[in-house]
């Protein structure tokens, strides 16, 4: 569950950073969000660990179509994806050559997180138990995300910097208790662009 | 003539069962010379160190891949290992010290001390090597070490290889069974293989194939 929450956070990011401009008020913000149908990008995720010098980056796309159809994906250092298509959930790690389905799926757990995802993506920030949000309209406008009680022991704080090109971000950091946080820099962010239903449904 | 190629079969069939179970060969060596000494120690790190693997971690027929984070501080037979999922997500975390385990973070299925402590075992065989000075070693004429270690519990540990043709460990048993055996291959960045492969035979059979992403210093 903890896992799959962290992985929620960083698509729910996606999604508001897509949806908002800067100088956008928290209304305008929202509305804007219930007109996308599809999010296409690629990011470079940088991972700073208290005992590593270096930052981990790794590499990876995503796509989403309304209201329910996620694919997550790492490109390097692992090759590995996450497919959501309806109330179907599955995990798949590159090994040896093929797609292999990870031995913990953990449906249930990535369901409950997909929904809240789901609420978030409608507009419905003020219906997620999880976070509290503040958001900045000023240049750069930024989203500040806290989690509730539960979450924060996984998750400090989340801050999203939104790009001056409406619909994009330029990236988001996330905080976890005890100094490690990640860095997601978004990049070919495209907004209700066209793609096969066929990436929600085979690695 | 059926009757006869029947035998054949039979008789290579129980050939390979009889390979499958005869331990590897141990060799005799006698203490080496002083100069070839440091040869045994060629395959560890010497100095503090960062290193990110790529694991595939293959394990009752399941496969899974991770990345394995560890940073080291061989003098003091100290490091603290991390196992992240694929997402960054910290699975596991914990630290190896004079004193034993202190596991900071565990996250199901990772959870148990017994994964904890076997996590540790493999990481302390793959970067640090015995506590004592081998019980005899060796180098040959192409340059292949061969050193072996006495363990406390009766146990044995080999290394041979050279850089060129790459390195095998072999932990025994009291028995002189093989349990883990290490292959590792170069080149060696900063003291560390690029490619190295684990394999435990007993009391759980599992593997892990391991690729070098990034180290520091």
């Amino acid at each position: 569950m903890k896992k799959f929450f962290f992985l929620s956070v960083l698509v729910t990011t996606v999604f508001l950073g897509a949806a908002g401009a800067p100088a956008q008020d928290w209304i305008s913000l929202k509305e804007a969000s219930r007109n996308i149908r599809s999010v296409k990008a690629e990011f470079l995720q940088k991972r700073y660990l208290q005992i590593l010098t270096k930052p981990l980056h790794s590499e990876g796309k995503l796509f989403f179509y309304a209201p329910d159809s996620l694919r997550w994906e790492y490109l390097n250092p692992l090759r590995s994806v996450m497919l959501q298509k309806g109330n179907t959930i599955q995990v798949y790690n590159f090994s040896e050559g093929a797609w292999k389905p990870e031995m913990t799926q953990a449906v249930e757990a990535r369901r409950m997180v997909l929904a809240e995802i789901s609420r978030w993506f409608q507009g419905r920030f003020d219906e997620s138990k999880g976070f509290k949000h503040t958001y900045s309209p000023e240049p750069p406008g930024h989203i500040i995300l806290v989690p509730g009680e539960g979450i924060n022991r996984f998750i400090q704080r989340i801050e999203i910097f939104l790009s001056v090109r409406p619909g994009v971000i330029d990236r988001v950091e996330i905080e976890e208790p005890g100094g490690s946080r990640t860095s997601i820099e978004f990049r070919n962010v495209e907004i209700n662009s066209s793609f096969s239903p066929e990436v929600f449904e085979k690695p | 003539m059926i009757r006869r190629k029947g035998l054949n079969i039979c008789l290579l069939g129980f050939l390979i069962l009889s390979i499958g179970c005869v331990p590897k060969s141990k060799t005799t060596l006698s203490p080496g010379l002083p100069e070839d000494l440091p040869g045994c120690y060629a395959i560890f790190p010497a100095e503090p160190w960062e290193s990110v693997h790529r694991i595939e971690a293959t394990i009752r027929g399941g496969s899974s891949s991770l990345l394995g984070v560890t940073r080291g501080e061989p003098s003091e037979r100290r490091f603290q290992s991390l196992l992240l999922s694929p997402e960054g997500f910290i699975l596991f975390d914990a630290e190896r010290r004079e004193n034993g385990i202190a596991v900071r973070k565990a996250v199901a299925p990772f959870d148990s001390p017994a994964f904890a402590r076997g996590l540790m075992e493999d990481v302390t065989f793959l970067f640090l090597p015995p506590q004592v000075k081998p019980a005899t070693w060796g180098k040959k004429t192409d340059g292949t070490m061969i050193c072996n270690w006495e363990g406390p519990d009766d146990s044995h540990t080999e290394i041979t290889g050279s850089m060129e043709s790459g390195w095998r460990i072999l932990r025994r048993d009291k028995q002189g069974e093989v349990i883990k055996e290490v292959v590792l291959n170069g080149p060696f960045v900063n003291g560390l293989a690029s490619r190295m492969e684990l394999r435990a035979f007993k009391p759980t059979p599992y593997r892990l194939r391991m690729t070098l992403l990034q180290t520091f210093p």
